[in-house]
């Protein structure tokens, strides 16, 4: 499938073909998040449902060499989210498996 | 339409991207929210003691370093003893 | 455009909003703009004992551009309606 019959043109199409689907958000400040996208514009703001967000929570131990921190994960669930664009990263389509 | 007019004339908490909180009353704001304060005073949190008060008298703060503007309920800010207050700072905004 | 919609037809549900440094305040939407810069009336901060900054304040202003995320209330919003309309304004862009 070339990319006229698959119907993506620019980066932006990608996110509209992935409306209504699950989707994976990576945000800055170590902030990953997986929800159904709804709506979305061109800041890459996005409204999200079912959304899980994880947060990366790196602690340097104390004394231990460089690169040996310890990395703290914390989750939490929200029903409806509306994500400002400015702290998008990426966004990536559902895994079709 | 999110304006800043009903906090004209009102006692007005203020938090700035660098986490400091100043109160002061809202005197006039621009289009670009930037704000004059009169009586102002910057509240410093601390875990070792209480709230300081620190007078800065008339005031100017750019719209672009503020994060919030929250009206004072002065009756209930007034029941507040500060010197039993004992908070972190409020964190940075970092983007 | 299509996302300051949104936040106008939730105006006087509940939300909370959380900022970039960490801050949540869960509150009435009273307005937006189109910068989606934020009043919310009858407001409360999450973990309060941590963050006593904001106890006296009844209601406030949040610049957009501090803000992270919004949580809303799922059953006022109309996910088809969502899909349907940013179909059509990427429709329009376009042209």
């Amino acid at each position: 499938m070339d990319a006229s019959s698959s119907g993506i043109q620019e980066p932006f199409d990608l996110i509209r073909l992935s409306l209504s689907e699950r989707v994976f958000v990576k945000l800055r400040g170590d902030r990953e998040l997986t929800g159904v996208l709804h709506a979305y514009d061109g800041h890459m703001n996005l409204i999200l449902s079912d959304v899980e967000e994880t947060i990366m929570i790196v602690d340097q131990v104390e004394g231990a060499p460089e690169g040996h921190a310890t990395v703290n994960v914390a989750k939490r669930k929200m029903e409806m989210l509306f994500v400002r664009g400015d702290g998008v990263i990426l966004v990536s389509p559902p895994s079709r498996t | 339409m999110a304006g800043l007019q009903p906090y004209v004339d009102h006692r007005v908490l203020l938090i700035l991207q660098d986490g400091r909180a100043i109160v002061g009353v809202m005197a006039g704001f621009d289009q670009k929210s930037n704000v004059v304060l009169s009586d102002t005073k910057e509240r410093v949190y601390s875990m070792e003691e209480g709230v300081e008060e620190i007078p800065l008298g008339l005031y100017l703060v750019k719209g672009d370093q503020i994060v919030l503007i929250g009206e004072l309920d002065e009756a209930a800010d007034k029941a507040v003893d500060l010197s039993t207050i004992r908070a972190e700072p409020l964190p940075p905004i970092r983007y | 455009m299509l996302i300051f919609s949104v936040f106008k037809t939730l105006t006087d549900q509940t939300v909370s909003v959380e900022l970039k440094n960490d801050l949540s305040i869960t509150g009435t939407l009273k307005s937006v703009d189109q910068f989606l810069n934020i009043r919310l009336d009858n407001i409360k901060v999450q973990d309060e004992a941590r963050h006593p900054h904001m106890m006296a304040v009844k209601n406030c202003f949040i610049r957009g551009s501090v803000v992270r995320y919004v949580q809303l209330p799922a059953e006022h919003v109309d996910t088809q309606l969502l899909e349907d309309a940013t179909r059509r304004e990427t429709a329009v862009q376009k042209r």
